[in-house]
């Protein structure tokens, strides 16, 4: 995993310890600590040398920070205070790296070390020790001097970029280093260098080094980070790995250069950096460019505009690794590196090449993995930049799109035709067969998966009947992604705020049964993992002719519109026949185009009282639906293939189907006719939600439009909350009752 | 100051925690005493200087905390180094596993030609569960040395040591041999490479 920050801190702080400066025949050492109990003896050993990292001279108030690393490789914080009044030093050690809080701590502390009640500073530690720590946004509230005084911080928000001033170690490294240095040091750190950073003052030298590794976010240095080297292990800037090393300029003084070898040096207090190498040309220019671009704008960097500019550089040169995920029946998510690279512009290919032999990219995208194998949603401030990324890039298409639609409506043309099982006997059979095996799912499955084995695109033997046989070969065609990515992520920040706090899931998927008990009683199906994908993906692969990629659900959803014939049957089910069920009933919510950003907005943001008043239904007959979905099919997304055709999520009871819509013909005719290849792939409405995650996560590309249909009120809520991270990733699911 | 050395090597052991590199390391260097900064600062390193054909070798062997969280062990890591020592646990077969696939990575990503294959804790018959042959059919097709240690009884550790101190001054004296022809049969128009130290990726 990425992260080095412990995630099992139970204490606010684990250890304080009050120590004495070294003398000339004695070296530093620690006179008091609390908890008694606290043993780790490495630690304590440590923690004077860190303390005093020299002989120092201290006339005003200094805080700083230094960080020590176990054998997992996490970290623990150090906060250290020196106060020129008091003849000690005060530590405080935490697995938190919240600098701010522990600061103030250190102060309070302070105070109450020279309180005449001499239980004063016990008490504190103890109450603070024992208190829970607060969630993320509140406070952490303890109080003390016998409920007199409030000891009070804000727990930080995970992914908040730092700000200035609110960040002190930003706020520091803003003030010493220069622009132009703070790029040289980020190009040497995706270049895994090995990098010093040197100041005569312990705070700035800890701030920097600090800020330096938050601003790679969301990767982590992986390599020895010290961010302040005692004199006594200066034998450690001899390492031959990349590392991060802050040292006191008293320190460096003592350090041969020559014996060191290649770094790359930052003095904070000169604000001057030598590196032996031309990273910054090394780097793609475009994203130099555009870096010096946003941080050149002084004003704008009060706030996270610094953060931001980093992060947007970061954005550009990695956001796409979503692209280059893939799903393997049965396996876990991977990450494919060289579709990464294939789907990445030109110009930042060269760089991105060398970036997979980063140790940091390498653990980001394995944290990544990690969270989506674990069925943890997220959406971190990365991810909502790169969406806003795609969303610029993809403003100049969007006016193509536009215009193309609109001329396309003049012409009254319809879009789509049936093919049909014509195109491939294999298919037609191969749903068959699973639909004559719907009882026994897992071997019609099986039957399904080897006929689709048969037509491996890498076998040359497409169907004889099929008309474009080379059609894999055509340029382009094997990246239709990008696009509807983009065209997606459109609809994504049509206004709406998305949360930053990864989703953790209930353990226990919510379903209708938890909640009413007359419902227990509702059948479900055991299947393995299903990887309904990237099965399409082959199976379109292998034989769709080329199509118009502009050719969008959304766009196809329009013409459904007109069009109201009656439902035949599930495995020949035409998408507007809900005998006139609600999907027709409120048109304007369920066509996204038709959908502005303010309801859209209201839709996620207040779903109740969306719900207040219910579009009318029509009263259905029967008992009501025994499953989350309800009885009937019905679409909960659409989107496109990997070769660009349209495609639909249809939820039956206790199963997802995925239903393709035929390619259109050459020749359109002017009554629309849809039919779709219903495969079916049953699952239980709980695996609906990874189903619908894995959608989000393998292909925000490939979703352009998710609906929802839910029979009774009660229900929504349950689905909100089945669905809720996969809701705010599509943005514009749309509910209806 | 006069050097104490004639060539000084940084060699970095790389395997899961709990396969024996501290062990290993302990039993193999001069500075026993000093402490033990890997659960402090997640880094450390031993010294040992050597004798080989008349040439005071100094070795500094590094060791990181945490390499088992790693995949793949990136080629920047291995950037500076002269050499790497791989280590698992014939006890441990997933500690083996991790070191095939860091292997696998070196041989595509770095240059590194001084490796060597580790299997520590080779002292209690009865739990190994890595095969000899195993272990060694995979370090031929790697091309590389195996050495079947134990730290505890200290067997094998000397022989393996010098082994990979041997591959590094061999491979310096090449690198030496080569750029002195290059120099001979060309106009060399760029510098040579700083002190002509043979490193990795």
């Amino acid at each position: 995993m990425g992260s080095r920050l412990r995630e099992d801190a139970k204490h606010f702080f684990e250890c304080f310890c009050e120590v004495v400066p070294p003398t000339n025949d004695k070296n530093a050492w620690i006179i008091q600590q609390f908890p008694e109990k606290y043993k780790d003896n490495e630690v304590l050993k440590a923690v004077p040398n860190f303390a005093y990292p020299y002989k120092f001279e201290n006339n005003v108030i200094q805080h700083y920070s230094f960080v020590l690393t176990d054998l997992e490789s996490k970290w623990t914080f150090g906060f250290c205070r020196h106060d020129p009044k008091s003849e000690t030093a005060i530590v405080v050690l935490s697995y938190l790296p919240w600098h701010q809080a522990f600061y103030k701590f250190l102060d309070t502390t302070a105070v109450l070390m020279h309180s005449p009640r001499s239980d004063d500073l016990q008490d504190f530690l103890s109450s603070i020790y024992n208190a829970r720590i607060a969630d993320p946004g509140r406070n952490f509230i303890v109080s003390f001097n016998r409920g007199e005084s409030v000891f009070s911080v804000e727990v930080p928000r995970p992914f908040q970029l730092p700000s200035i001033p609110e960040n002190r170690n930003l706020t520091e490294y803003y003030n010493a280093v220069d622009i132009n240095n703070m790029i040289v040091v980020f190009a040497s750190m995706l270049f895994e260098r090995r990098i010093v950073f040197t100041s005569k003052k312990l705070k700035r030298l800890s701030a920097c080094v600090q800020s330096a590794n938050d601003i790679i976010y969301p990767m982590n240095w992986q390599h020895i980070f010290i961010p302040v080297l005692p004199m006594t292990l200066q034998d450690y800037l001899l390492a031959p790995m990349p590392f991060l090393i802050g040292v006191p300029e008293e320190v460096f003084h003592n350090v041969r250069r020559s014996e060191i070898g290649d770094v790359v040096i930052l003095d904070a207090d000169a604000n001057t950096v030598e590196s032996p190498f031309d990273d910054i040309d090394n780097l793609p220019q475009e994203v130099v460019g555009s870096l010096k671009k946003q941080l050149r704008n002084k004003s704008a960097l009060l706030g996270d505009g610094v953060s931001r500019a980093f992060l947007r550089a970061l954005v550009q040169l990695i956001g796409g690794y979503r692209d280059a995920l893939s799903f393997k029946l049965g396996e876990k998510v991977t990450f494919d590196e060289a579709r990464f690279i294939e789907t990445r512009p030109a110009s930042l290919q060269p760089f991105l090449r060398k970036m997979l032999h980063l140790q940091i990219f390498q653990q980001f995208i394995e944290e990544r993995l990690a969270m989506l194998n674990n069925g943890l949603g997220f959406s971190d401030e990365f991810e909502m930049e790169a969406c806003r990324y795609s969303e610029k890039a993809s403003s100049k298409l969007k006016q193509q799109y536009k215009d193309w639609t609109s001329s396309m409506k003049k012409e009254g043309t319809a879009f789509f035709k049936s093919v049909k099982e014509k195109a491939n006997p294999a298919m037609k059979s191969a749903v068959k067969t699973v639909k004559d095996g719907g009882k026994g799912m897992k071997s019609a499955y099986k039957g399904l998966k080897s006929k689709l084995k048969e037509n491996q695109p890498q076998q040359p033997k497409s169907a004889p009947n099929s008309p474009t046989g080379k059609r894999r070969t055509v340029p382009g065609f094997s990246l239709p992604g990008a696009t509807y990515r983009k065209e997606m992520q459109s609809f994504k920040t049509a206004g709406i705020e998305s949360r930053y706090s990864p989703l953790y899931l209930s353990s226990q998927p919510v379903s209708p049964d938890t909640r009413d008990g007359s419902r227990s009683g509702s059948p479900s199906l055991v299947i393995p993992p299903i990887d309904l994908m990237s099965e399409m993906k082959d199976y379109f692969k292998l034989n769709t002719p080329p199509v118009d990629r502009s050719l969008k659900p959304v766009r196809s959803l329009e013409n459904f519109k007109s069009t109201s014939s009656p439902i035949t049957s599930p495995d020949h089910w035409m998408f507007p026949a809900r005998s006139g069920a609600p999907m027709a009933s409120p048109p304007n919510r369920l066509f996204l185009q038709n959908l502005n950003a303010q309801e859209t907005q209201n839709l996620l943001q207040s779903p109740d009282d969306v719900f207040l008043s219910p579009p009318s239904v029509p009263p259905r007959g029967g008992p009501p639906p025994k499953d989350l979905f309800g009885t009937e099919p019905f679409v909960i997304g659409g989107g496109h293939a990997e070769n660009g055709d349209p495609l639909f999520y249809v939820a039956n009871q206790h199963s997802v189907d995925i239903v393709k819509l035929s390619p259109p013909t050459c020749s359109p005719r002017r009554k629309t006719t849809l039919k779709f290849k219903n495969i079916h792939l049953k699952m239980k409405s709980s695996k609906v939600r990874v189903f619908l995650q894995s959608c989000c996560v393998f292909k925000l590309k490939t979703i352009t439009s998710f609906l929802f249909y839910v029979h009774d009120y009660h229900r929504v809520n349950r689905l909100k909350s089945l669905c809720n991270q996969d809701i705010d990733h599509f943005m514009h699911a749309c509910i209806f009752h | 100051m006069a050097r104490d050395y004639d060539h000084l090597f940084k060699l970095l052991i790389i395997g899961d925690s709990g396969v024996g590199k501290s062990s290993l390391l302990l039993r193999f260097s001069d500075n026993t005493f000093t402490g033990n900064y890997i659960t402090t600062i997640g880094v450390d390193f031993k010294i040992k200087t050597v004798s080989i054909d008349g040439q005071k070798i100094k070795l500094q062997i590094w060791d990181t905390a945490g390499q088992e969280r790693f995949r793949t062990i990136t080629s920047t890591y291995y950037r500076g180094t002269h050499g790497v020592i791989v280590v698992y646990d014939v006890t441990n077969g997933e500690s083996f596993a991790n070191v095939k696939r860091w292997l696998h990575e070196i041989e595509q990503n770095c240059d590194v030609v001084n490796r060597v294959l580790v299997g520590n804790k080779n002292d209690s018959p009865e739990i190994k569960v890595v095969l000899t042959e195993d272990a060694q059919r995979f370090a031929d097709t790697m091309n590389i040395q195996l050495f079947e240690t134990s730290a505890k009884d200290n067997l094998n550790v000397e022989e393996m040591f010098m082994a990979v101190t041997k591959l590094v001054v061999r491979s310096k004296l090449e690198m030496k041999e080569r750029q002195s022809v290059t120099q001979n049969d060309t106009v060399n128009l760029r510098k040579t490479n700083k002190s002509g130290k043979k490193r990795c990726c």
